[in-house]
Protein backbone atom coordinates (compact mmCIF):
# COMPACT_ATOMS: atom_id res chain seq x y z
CA UNK A 1 0.00 0.00 0.00
CA UNK A 2 1.10 3.38 -0.90
CA UNK A 3 2.40 5.55 2.17
CA UNK A 4 0.42 9.07 3.23
CA UNK A 5 1.24 11.54 4.73
CA UNK A 6 -0.75 14.12 6.66
CA UNK A 7 -0.47 17.59 8.54
CA UNK A 8 -2.24 17.82 12.16
CA UNK A 9 -2.53 19.80 14.95
CA UNK A 10 -2.35 17.66 18.74
CA UNK A 11 -3.85 19.56 21.72
CA UNK A 12 -2.71 17.85 24.89
CA UNK A 13 -4.15 18.28 28.21
CA UNK A 14 -2.27 19.11 31.54
CA UNK A 15 -2.43 15.79 32.57
CA UNK A 16 -0.14 14.29 29.19
CA UNK A 17 1.85 17.82 29.28
CA UNK A 18 4.54 15.50 30.69
CA UNK A 19 4.05 12.22 29.12
CA UNK A 20 6.38 11.78 26.28
CA UNK A 21 3.79 10.72 24.20
CA UNK A 22 5.61 11.20 20.53
CA UNK A 23 8.45 9.04 21.36
CA UNK A 24 5.42 5.99 22.87
CA UNK A 25 3.65 6.98 19.24
CA UNK A 26 7.17 6.30 17.54
CA UNK A 27 7.32 2.96 19.39
CA UNK A 28 4.19 1.73 18.89
CA UNK A 29 3.38 2.90 15.00
CA UNK A 30 5.35 2.54 11.60
CA UNK A 31 4.55 5.99 11.58
CA UNK A 32 7.30 8.95 10.61
CA UNK A 33 6.97 11.84 12.75
CA UNK A 34 7.83 15.72 11.67
CA UNK A 35 7.34 18.55 14.72
CA UNK A 36 6.86 21.65 13.19
CA UNK A 37 5.85 24.20 16.02
CA UNK A 38 4.78 24.18 19.40
CA UNK A 39 3.39 25.57 22.31
CA UNK A 40 3.73 24.29 25.70
CA UNK A 41 1.87 26.05 29.24
CA UNK A 42 1.41 24.33 32.39
CA UNK A 43 -2.85 23.98 31.11
CA UNK A 44 -2.47 22.78 27.63
CA UNK A 45 0.57 21.92 25.23
CA UNK A 46 -0.45 22.52 20.97
CA UNK A 47 2.06 20.41 18.40
CA UNK A 48 1.89 20.87 14.98
CA UNK A 49 2.97 17.88 12.58
CA UNK A 50 3.11 15.60 10.04
CA UNK A 51 2.76 12.08 9.79
CA UNK A 52 3.81 9.87 7.53
CA UNK A 53 3.12 6.21 6.70
CA UNK A 54 0.90 3.34 5.41
CA UNK A 55 -2.84 4.63 5.77
CA UNK A 56 -3.94 2.11 8.37
CA UNK A 57 -0.82 3.11 10.22
CA UNK A 58 -1.74 6.55 10.35
CA UNK A 59 -5.69 5.83 11.27
CA UNK A 60 -4.32 3.28 14.29
CA UNK A 61 -1.93 6.33 15.75
CA UNK A 62 -4.60 9.23 15.46
CA UNK A 63 -7.24 6.39 17.30
CA UNK A 64 -4.38 5.82 19.90
CA UNK A 65 -3.45 9.65 21.06
CA UNK A 66 -7.25 9.99 20.70
CA UNK A 67 -8.36 7.30 22.95
CA UNK A 68 -5.10 9.00 25.43
CA UNK A 69 -7.32 12.14 25.50
CA UNK A 70 -5.09 14.09 22.61
CA UNK A 71 -7.56 16.10 20.62
CA UNK A 72 -6.60 15.53 16.59
CA UNK A 73 -6.89 18.18 14.50
CA UNK A 74 -6.22 18.62 10.65
CA UNK A 75 -3.77 21.47 9.62
CA UNK A 76 -6.72 23.75 8.80
CA UNK A 77 -7.85 23.09 12.66
CA UNK A 78 -11.53 23.93 11.71
CA UNK A 79 -13.41 22.54 8.43
CA UNK A 80 -16.64 22.49 8.94
CA UNK A 81 -17.86 25.71 9.34
CA UNK A 82 -21.69 28.03 10.13
CA UNK B 1 -8.63 44.67 -15.93
CA UNK B 2 -5.86 43.27 -14.52
CA UNK B 3 -5.26 43.81 -10.93
CA UNK B 4 -1.47 43.98 -10.19
CA UNK B 5 -1.64 44.79 -6.61
CA UNK B 6 -2.43 41.64 -5.30
CA UNK B 7 0.90 40.24 -4.71
CA UNK B 8 1.29 37.37 -2.72
CA UNK B 9 0.49 34.84 -0.30
CA UNK B 10 2.48 34.83 3.36
CA UNK B 11 2.77 32.85 6.07
CA UNK B 12 1.15 34.25 9.16
CA UNK B 13 3.87 32.97 12.03
CA UNK B 14 7.06 32.89 9.46
CA UNK B 15 6.43 36.11 6.91
CA UNK B 16 7.66 33.26 4.62
CA UNK B 17 6.00 34.76 0.78
CA UNK B 18 3.95 32.14 -1.75
CA UNK B 19 2.77 32.39 -5.20
CA UNK B 20 -0.57 33.18 -5.30
CA UNK B 21 -1.62 29.73 -6.20
CA UNK B 22 -4.88 27.49 -3.92
CA UNK B 23 -2.29 26.42 -1.23
CA UNK B 24 -3.12 27.65 2.49
CA UNK B 25 -0.68 26.56 5.18
CA UNK B 26 3.20 27.40 4.92
CA UNK B 27 5.59 24.34 4.32
CA UNK B 28 7.89 25.51 6.82
CA UNK B 29 5.63 25.65 10.10
CA UNK B 30 2.17 25.07 9.05
CA UNK B 31 1.14 28.62 9.96
CA UNK B 32 -1.85 30.15 7.75
CA UNK B 33 -1.20 31.97 4.36
CA UNK B 34 -2.75 35.07 3.73
CA UNK B 35 -3.09 37.89 0.96
CA UNK B 36 -0.67 40.43 0.76
CA UNK B 37 -1.04 43.28 -1.46
CA UNK B 38 1.50 46.68 -2.81
CA UNK B 39 0.43 48.86 -0.67
CA UNK B 40 2.73 51.35 -2.05
CA UNK B 41 1.56 51.19 -6.09
CA UNK B 42 -2.56 50.98 -3.92
CA UNK B 43 -1.62 54.57 -2.05
CA UNK B 44 -2.81 57.59 -3.74
CA UNK B 45 -4.76 55.43 -6.36
CA UNK B 46 -7.57 54.15 -4.49
CA UNK B 47 -9.37 57.54 -3.25
CA UNK B 48 -12.80 58.26 -1.75
CA UNK B 49 -14.15 59.54 -5.18
CA UNK B 50 -13.18 56.82 -6.96
CA UNK B 51 -14.62 54.53 -4.70
CA UNK B 52 -17.87 56.25 -4.69
CA UNK B 53 -17.85 56.49 -8.33
CA UNK B 54 -18.31 52.55 -8.31
CA UNK B 55 -21.46 50.35 -7.97
CA UNK B 56 -23.01 49.39 -4.50
CA UNK B 57 -21.35 46.38 -4.17
CA UNK B 58 -18.35 45.09 -1.77
CA UNK B 59 -16.34 44.80 -5.28
CA UNK B 60 -15.90 49.16 -4.79
CA UNK B 61 -12.51 48.13 -2.52
CA UNK B 62 -11.55 45.15 -5.18
CA UNK B 63 -7.82 46.83 -5.32
CA UNK B 64 -7.99 45.27 -1.36
CA UNK B 65 -9.56 41.71 -2.83
CA UNK B 66 -7.19 39.10 -3.82
CA UNK B 67 -8.19 38.65 -7.09
CA UNK B 68 -6.04 39.34 -10.60
CA UNK B 69 -8.85 39.93 -12.76
CA UNK B 70 -12.48 41.70 -12.68
CA UNK B 71 -14.67 39.45 -10.29
CA UNK B 72 -16.97 36.95 -12.01
CA UNK B 73 -18.74 35.60 -9.06
CA UNK B 74 -21.10 37.54 -7.01
CA UNK B 75 -20.93 40.81 -8.28
CA UNK B 76 -23.94 41.94 -6.41
CA UNK B 77 -22.97 40.93 -2.79
CA UNK B 78 -22.43 43.40 0.07
CA UNK B 79 -23.16 46.98 0.60
CA UNK B 80 -25.65 46.17 3.26
CA UNK B 81 -26.99 49.01 5.16
CA UNK B 82 -25.70 50.35 8.22
CA UNK B 83 -28.67 51.36 10.05
CA UNK B 84 -28.32 53.87 12.71
CA UNK B 85 -29.91 52.53 15.66
CA UNK B 86 -31.34 54.86 18.36
CA UNK B 87 -34.03 53.00 19.87
CA UNK B 88 -31.61 50.03 20.90
CA UNK B 89 -28.74 52.71 21.89
CA UNK B 90 -31.66 53.83 24.38
CA UNK B 91 -32.29 50.36 25.66
CA UNK B 92 -28.68 49.31 25.69
CA UNK B 93 -27.60 52.56 27.44
CA UNK B 94 -25.10 54.42 24.81
CA UNK B 95 -24.51 57.61 23.18
CA UNK B 96 -24.55 56.09 19.51
CA UNK B 97 -25.20 52.81 18.11
CA UNK B 98 -25.27 51.37 14.39
CA UNK B 99 -26.28 48.38 13.08
CA UNK B 100 -23.90 46.84 10.27
CA UNK B 101 -27.16 44.49 8.77
CA UNK B 102 -25.76 41.93 6.57
CA UNK B 103 -29.45 39.71 7.48
CA UNK B 104 -30.02 41.22 3.97
CA UNK B 105 -26.77 40.32 1.91
CA UNK B 106 -27.17 39.32 -1.13
CA UNK B 107 -28.68 36.24 -2.43
CA UNK B 108 -28.32 33.87 0.58
CA UNK B 109 -29.01 36.38 3.34
CA UNK B 110 -25.81 35.95 5.66
CA UNK B 111 -22.33 37.66 5.82
CA UNK B 112 -20.35 34.47 4.34
CA UNK B 113 -21.55 35.63 0.89
CA UNK B 114 -18.69 37.86 1.33
CA UNK B 115 -16.30 35.44 1.22
CA UNK B 116 -17.94 32.92 -0.77
CA UNK B 117 -18.08 35.48 -3.73
CA UNK B 118 -13.94 36.12 -2.98
CA UNK B 119 -13.45 32.40 -2.89
CA UNK B 120 -15.78 31.64 -6.09
CA UNK B 121 -14.36 34.53 -8.10
CA UNK B 122 -10.95 32.95 -7.51
CA UNK B 123 -11.61 29.67 -7.71
CA UNK B 124 -12.14 30.27 -11.69
CA UNK B 125 -9.29 32.17 -11.51
CA UNK B 126 -7.28 29.01 -11.18
CA UNK B 127 -9.13 26.94 -13.23
CA UNK B 128 -11.36 24.83 -10.46
CA UNK B 129 -14.54 23.67 -11.60
CA UNK B 130 -15.62 21.68 -8.93
CA UNK B 131 -16.03 23.72 -5.98
CA UNK B 132 -16.99 22.89 -2.14
CA UNK B 133 -17.34 23.42 1.71
CA UNK B 134 -18.26 21.65 4.64
CA UNK B 135 -20.87 23.16 6.76
CA UNK B 136 -23.52 23.36 9.37
CA UNK B 137 -25.67 26.50 7.69
CA UNK B 138 -25.20 30.18 5.91
CA UNK B 139 -21.58 29.06 4.41
CA UNK B 140 -23.09 26.03 2.73
CA UNK B 141 -26.21 28.00 1.24
CA UNK B 142 -23.78 30.45 -0.32
CA UNK B 143 -21.96 28.18 -2.01
CA UNK B 144 -24.85 26.49 -3.20
CA UNK B 145 -26.10 29.53 -4.68
CA UNK B 146 -22.71 31.31 -5.41
CA UNK B 147 -21.66 28.07 -7.42
CA UNK B 148 -25.28 27.81 -9.35
CA UNK B 149 -25.27 30.90 -10.60
CA UNK B 150 -21.46 31.05 -11.79
CA UNK B 151 -22.02 27.31 -13.29
CA UNK B 152 -19.71 25.88 -11.21
CA UNK B 153 -20.44 22.15 -9.81
CA UNK B 154 -20.10 22.25 -6.03
CA UNK B 155 -20.57 19.59 -3.04
CA UNK B 156 -21.71 20.36 -0.20
CA UNK B 157 -20.76 18.46 3.13
CA UNK B 158 -22.65 18.01 6.36
CA UNK B 159 -22.80 16.27 9.44
CA UNK B 160 -25.45 13.82 8.91
CA UNK B 161 -27.37 14.85 11.98
CA UNK B 162 -28.06 18.57 10.95
CA UNK B 163 -31.98 19.84 10.90
CA UNK B 164 -33.64 18.70 7.12
CA UNK B 165 -34.38 23.02 7.06
CA UNK B 166 -30.35 23.27 7.05
CA UNK B 167 -30.50 20.75 4.16
CA UNK B 168 -32.90 22.43 1.78
CA UNK B 169 -31.53 25.96 2.11
CA UNK B 170 -28.32 24.04 -0.14
CA UNK B 171 -30.45 21.24 -1.66
CA UNK B 172 -32.52 23.90 -3.70
CA UNK B 173 -29.76 25.06 -5.58
CA UNK B 174 -28.82 21.57 -6.94
CA UNK B 175 -25.81 21.61 -5.11
CA UNK B 176 -24.35 17.80 -4.17
CA UNK B 177 -25.06 17.71 -0.04
CA UNK B 178 -23.17 14.97 1.22
CA UNK B 179 -24.24 14.05 4.74
CA UNK B 180 -21.25 12.57 6.97
CA UNK B 181 -22.12 10.30 9.80
CA UNK B 182 -19.75 10.29 13.01
CA UNK B 183 -18.46 12.25 15.68
CA UNK B 184 -17.17 15.93 14.61
CA UNK B 185 -13.56 15.64 14.99
CA UNK B 186 -13.79 12.66 12.26
CA UNK B 187 -16.16 14.18 10.14
CA UNK B 188 -13.26 17.23 10.31
CA UNK B 189 -10.55 15.41 9.47
CA UNK B 190 -12.37 13.73 6.21
CA UNK B 191 -13.05 16.96 5.15
CA UNK B 192 -9.56 18.22 5.16
CA UNK B 193 -8.74 14.73 3.21
CA UNK B 194 -11.26 14.94 0.93
CA UNK B 195 -10.24 18.66 0.16
CA UNK B 196 -6.70 17.41 0.01
CA UNK B 197 -7.55 14.52 -2.38
CA UNK B 198 -9.43 15.48 -5.41
CA UNK B 199 -8.42 19.01 -7.07
CA UNK B 200 -11.71 20.56 -5.71
CA UNK B 201 -11.67 24.28 -4.52
CA UNK B 202 -12.83 24.04 -1.09
CA UNK B 203 -13.87 27.37 -0.07
CA UNK B 204 -12.61 27.19 3.50
CA UNK B 205 -10.16 24.91 3.04
CA UNK B 206 -7.09 25.28 0.04
CA UNK B 207 -8.97 28.49 -1.47
CA UNK B 208 -9.14 30.26 2.58
CA UNK B 209 -6.50 32.91 2.09
CA UNK B 210 -9.11 34.50 -0.55
CA UNK B 211 -12.12 33.01 1.15
CA UNK B 212 -10.90 34.95 4.18
CA UNK B 213 -10.33 38.32 2.83
CA UNK B 214 -13.67 38.76 1.99
CA UNK B 215 -14.70 39.33 5.30
CA UNK B 216 -12.74 42.59 4.80
CA UNK B 217 -15.18 44.40 3.06
CA UNK B 218 -17.65 44.42 6.26
CA UNK B 219 -15.08 46.72 7.68
CA UNK B 220 -14.41 49.01 4.61
CA UNK B 221 -18.28 49.18 4.20
CA UNK B 222 -18.75 50.46 7.65
CA UNK B 223 -15.82 53.30 7.48
CA UNK B 224 -17.21 54.36 4.46
CA UNK B 225 -20.99 54.62 5.56
CA UNK B 226 -20.25 56.72 9.04
CA UNK B 227 -18.46 59.37 5.99
CA UNK B 228 -15.26 57.49 6.15
CA UNK B 229 -14.53 57.19 9.37
CA UNK B 230 -13.74 54.65 12.25
CA UNK B 231 -16.17 53.80 15.05
CA UNK B 232 -14.95 53.77 18.35
CA UNK B 233 -16.05 50.01 18.91
CA UNK B 234 -17.05 47.15 17.05
CA UNK B 235 -18.63 44.31 18.54
CA UNK B 236 -17.72 41.08 16.27
CA UNK B 237 -19.14 37.47 16.53
CA UNK B 238 -16.32 35.21 16.73
CA UNK B 239 -16.88 31.42 15.53
CA UNK B 240 -13.45 30.69 14.09
CA UNK B 241 -12.24 34.22 14.89
CA UNK B 242 -11.45 35.24 11.47
CA UNK B 243 -14.51 37.82 10.96
CA UNK B 244 -12.89 39.75 13.84
CA UNK B 245 -9.44 39.66 12.43
CA UNK B 246 -10.63 40.65 9.02
CA UNK B 247 -12.58 43.77 10.16
CA UNK B 248 -9.31 44.67 12.25
CA UNK B 249 -7.19 44.63 9.54
CA UNK B 250 -9.51 46.34 7.53
CA UNK B 251 -9.30 49.17 9.75
CA UNK B 252 -6.12 49.18 9.20
CA UNK B 253 -6.04 49.37 5.56
CA UNK B 254 -7.98 52.35 5.10
CA UNK B 255 -5.69 53.83 8.23
CA UNK B 256 -2.49 52.78 5.91
CA UNK B 257 -3.79 53.84 2.84
CA UNK B 258 -5.43 57.44 3.97
CA UNK B 259 -8.69 57.03 3.35
CA UNK B 260 -9.70 57.69 7.00
CA UNK B 261 -8.13 59.48 9.93
CA UNK B 262 -6.27 57.49 12.43
CA UNK B 263 -8.93 57.38 15.17
CA UNK B 264 -8.91 55.03 18.20
CA UNK B 265 -10.89 52.27 17.75
CA UNK B 266 -11.24 48.76 19.39
CA UNK B 267 -12.97 45.55 18.22
CA UNK B 268 -14.62 43.25 20.56
CA UNK B 269 -15.93 40.12 20.15
CA UNK B 270 -18.35 38.15 20.79
CA UNK B 271 -19.54 34.49 21.43
CA UNK B 272 -22.10 31.93 23.26
CA UNK B 273 -21.25 30.70 26.60
CA UNK B 274 -21.90 26.77 25.49
CA UNK B 275 -18.96 27.81 22.91
CA UNK B 276 -16.96 30.91 24.28
CA UNK B 277 -12.94 29.17 23.81
CA UNK B 278 -11.79 32.96 22.55
CA UNK B 279 -13.98 35.01 25.03
CA UNK B 280 -12.61 32.44 27.88
CA UNK B 281 -8.75 32.74 26.66
CA UNK B 282 -8.93 36.41 26.02
CA UNK B 283 -10.66 37.04 29.85
CA UNK B 284 -7.96 35.02 31.49
CA UNK B 285 -5.16 36.82 29.75
CA UNK B 286 -4.00 34.31 27.64
CA UNK B 287 -3.35 33.72 24.03
CA UNK B 288 -3.62 29.79 24.08
CA UNK B 289 -7.50 28.75 23.33
CA UNK B 290 -8.65 25.68 24.95
CA UNK B 291 -10.74 23.63 22.87
CA UNK B 292 -13.96 23.34 23.26
CA UNK B 293 -15.31 19.33 23.17
CA UNK B 294 -18.66 19.91 23.29
CA UNK B 295 -20.22 23.17 22.05
CA UNK B 296 -23.45 23.57 23.42
CA UNK B 297 -25.40 26.35 22.47
CA UNK B 298 -28.57 27.58 20.08
CA UNK B 299 -26.06 29.82 18.28
CA UNK B 300 -25.20 27.03 15.87
CA UNK B 301 -23.16 29.20 13.22
CA UNK B 302 -21.18 29.98 16.55
CA UNK B 303 -20.53 26.64 17.47
CA UNK B 304 -16.48 25.78 16.40
CA UNK B 305 -14.94 24.14 19.69
CA UNK B 306 -11.64 24.98 18.13
CA UNK B 307 -11.09 27.93 16.52
CA UNK B 308 -8.68 28.44 14.12
CA UNK B 309 -7.86 31.85 14.26
CA UNK B 310 -8.61 32.07 18.16
CA UNK B 311 -5.22 33.47 18.13
CA UNK B 312 -5.06 36.43 16.43
CA UNK B 313 -8.37 37.18 16.88
CA UNK B 314 -7.22 37.30 20.89
CA UNK B 315 -3.85 39.44 19.76
CA UNK B 316 -6.45 41.80 17.49
CA UNK B 317 -8.49 42.79 20.57
CA UNK B 318 -5.44 43.25 22.68
CA UNK B 319 -3.70 45.00 20.26
CA UNK B 320 -6.67 47.83 19.78
CA UNK B 321 -7.72 47.64 23.62
CA UNK B 322 -10.55 45.39 23.07
CA UNK B 323 -12.87 42.86 24.94
CA UNK B 324 -14.54 39.85 24.83
CA UNK B 325 -17.88 38.36 26.89
CA UNK B 326 -20.06 35.43 26.16
CA UNK B 327 -23.52 35.26 26.82
CA UNK B 328 -26.36 31.95 27.32
CA UNK B 329 -29.22 30.45 24.94
CA UNK B 330 -31.34 32.46 27.03
CA UNK B 331 -29.60 36.15 26.61
CA UNK B 332 -29.36 35.08 22.94
CA UNK B 333 -32.78 35.23 22.81
CA UNK B 334 -33.22 38.45 24.84
CA UNK B 335 -30.41 40.13 22.21
CA UNK B 336 -32.32 38.95 19.07
CA UNK B 337 -35.93 39.89 20.80
CA UNK B 338 -34.35 43.12 21.53
CA UNK B 339 -33.27 43.59 18.08
CA UNK B 340 -35.98 42.84 16.55
CA UNK B 341 -38.43 45.14 18.58
CA UNK B 342 -36.39 48.77 18.84
CA UNK B 343 -35.20 48.35 15.48
CA UNK B 344 -37.22 45.88 12.73
CA UNK B 345 -34.37 43.93 12.06
CA UNK B 346 -34.66 39.98 12.73
CA UNK B 347 -31.48 38.50 13.27
CA UNK B 348 -30.14 34.84 14.00
CA UNK B 349 -29.01 33.46 16.93
CA UNK B 350 -25.38 34.74 16.14
CA UNK B 351 -26.79 38.15 16.00
CA UNK B 352 -28.58 37.46 19.23
CA UNK B 353 -25.23 36.55 20.41
CA UNK B 354 -24.21 39.91 19.46
CA UNK B 355 -26.18 42.25 20.71
CA UNK B 356 -26.33 40.08 24.09
CA UNK B 357 -22.42 40.69 24.61
CA UNK B 358 -23.08 44.66 23.56
CA UNK B 359 -24.98 44.78 26.12
CA UNK B 360 -22.82 43.45 28.69
CA UNK B 361 -19.89 45.30 27.38
CA UNK B 362 -21.75 48.62 27.56
CA UNK B 363 -23.05 48.00 31.44
CA UNK B 364 -19.83 46.84 32.57
CA UNK B 365 -17.86 49.82 31.38
CA UNK B 366 -16.08 48.34 28.80
CA UNK B 367 -17.48 50.19 25.92
CA UNK B 368 -18.25 53.55 27.71
CA UNK B 369 -21.90 54.82 27.42
CA UNK B 370 -20.56 58.00 25.84
CA UNK B 371 -19.02 56.69 23.00
CA UNK B 372 -20.13 55.32 19.94
CA UNK B 373 -20.45 51.74 18.93
CA UNK B 374 -21.36 49.48 15.07
CA UNK B 375 -22.72 45.75 15.96
CA UNK B 376 -22.07 43.66 13.04
CA UNK B 377 -24.75 41.38 12.48
CA UNK B 378 -24.40 38.66 10.32
CA UNK B 379 -27.32 36.15 9.39
CA UNK B 380 -31.39 36.38 8.97
CA UNK B 381 -33.60 35.17 11.45
CA UNK B 382 -35.70 33.45 9.31
CA UNK B 383 -32.65 30.89 9.00
CA UNK B 384 -32.88 29.96 12.56
CA UNK B 385 -36.66 30.27 13.80
CA UNK B 386 -37.08 26.76 15.63
CA UNK B 387 -34.65 28.78 18.15
CA UNK B 388 -37.32 31.05 19.31
CA UNK B 389 -40.09 28.28 18.99
CA UNK B 390 -42.57 29.57 22.15
CA UNK B 391 -40.40 32.37 22.90
CA UNK B 392 -42.20 35.10 21.50
CA UNK B 393 -46.00 34.45 22.36
CA UNK B 394 -48.65 33.05 20.03
CA UNK B 395 -51.65 34.90 18.21
CA UNK B 396 -55.02 35.89 20.28
CA UNK B 397 -57.44 33.67 17.74
CA UNK B 398 -61.04 35.33 18.14
CA UNK B 399 -63.64 34.58 16.03
CA UNK B 400 -64.72 36.78 12.84
CA UNK B 401 -67.15 38.82 15.17
CA UNK B 402 -66.40 42.60 16.13
CA UNK B 403 -67.89 42.15 19.27
CA UNK B 404 -65.50 39.56 20.79
CA UNK B 405 -62.38 42.18 18.89
CA UNK B 406 -63.67 44.65 21.12
CA UNK B 407 -64.40 42.60 24.04
CA UNK B 408 -60.60 40.56 23.67
CA UNK B 409 -58.34 42.75 21.83
CA UNK B 410 -59.16 45.95 21.23
CA UNK B 411 -61.09 48.35 23.67
CA UNK B 412 -61.80 52.27 21.61
CA UNK B 413 -62.98 53.70 24.91
CA UNK B 414 -60.24 52.47 27.03
CA UNK B 415 -57.29 52.75 24.53
CA UNK B 416 -58.81 56.68 23.89
CA UNK B 417 -58.78 57.60 27.39
CA UNK B 418 -55.00 56.67 27.73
Amino acid sequence: MAEEKTRLWLMFPARLITRPIIWELAKKFEVVTNIRQASITDEVGLLSLSFQGERSEIKAAIAWLEEMGVKVEPVEINTIEG
Amino acid sequence: MENSFFSNLKCRECGKLYPKQAIHVCDFDFGPLEAVYDYEAIRGKLTRQLIESRPQSMWRYRELLPIDGEPTVGRQVGFTPLVKADRLAKALGIRELYIKNDTVNYPTLSFKDRVVSVALSRARELGFEVVACASTGNLANSVAANAASAGLKSYVLIPADLEQGKVLGSLVYGTQVVAIHGAYDQVNRLCSEIAGKYGWGFVNVNLRPYYAEGSKTMGFEIAEQLGWRLPQHTVIPMASGSLLTKIHKAYKEFIDLGLVEKTPFSVHGAQATGCSPISTSLKRGSDLVKPVAKPQTIAKSLAIGTPADGYYAIHSMNQTGGSADDCSDEEIIEGIRLLAEHEGIFAETAGGVTVGCAKKLIASGKIPADSSAVLCITGNGLKTQEALLNQCGAPRVINPSLREFEDQIYQPDLAAAF
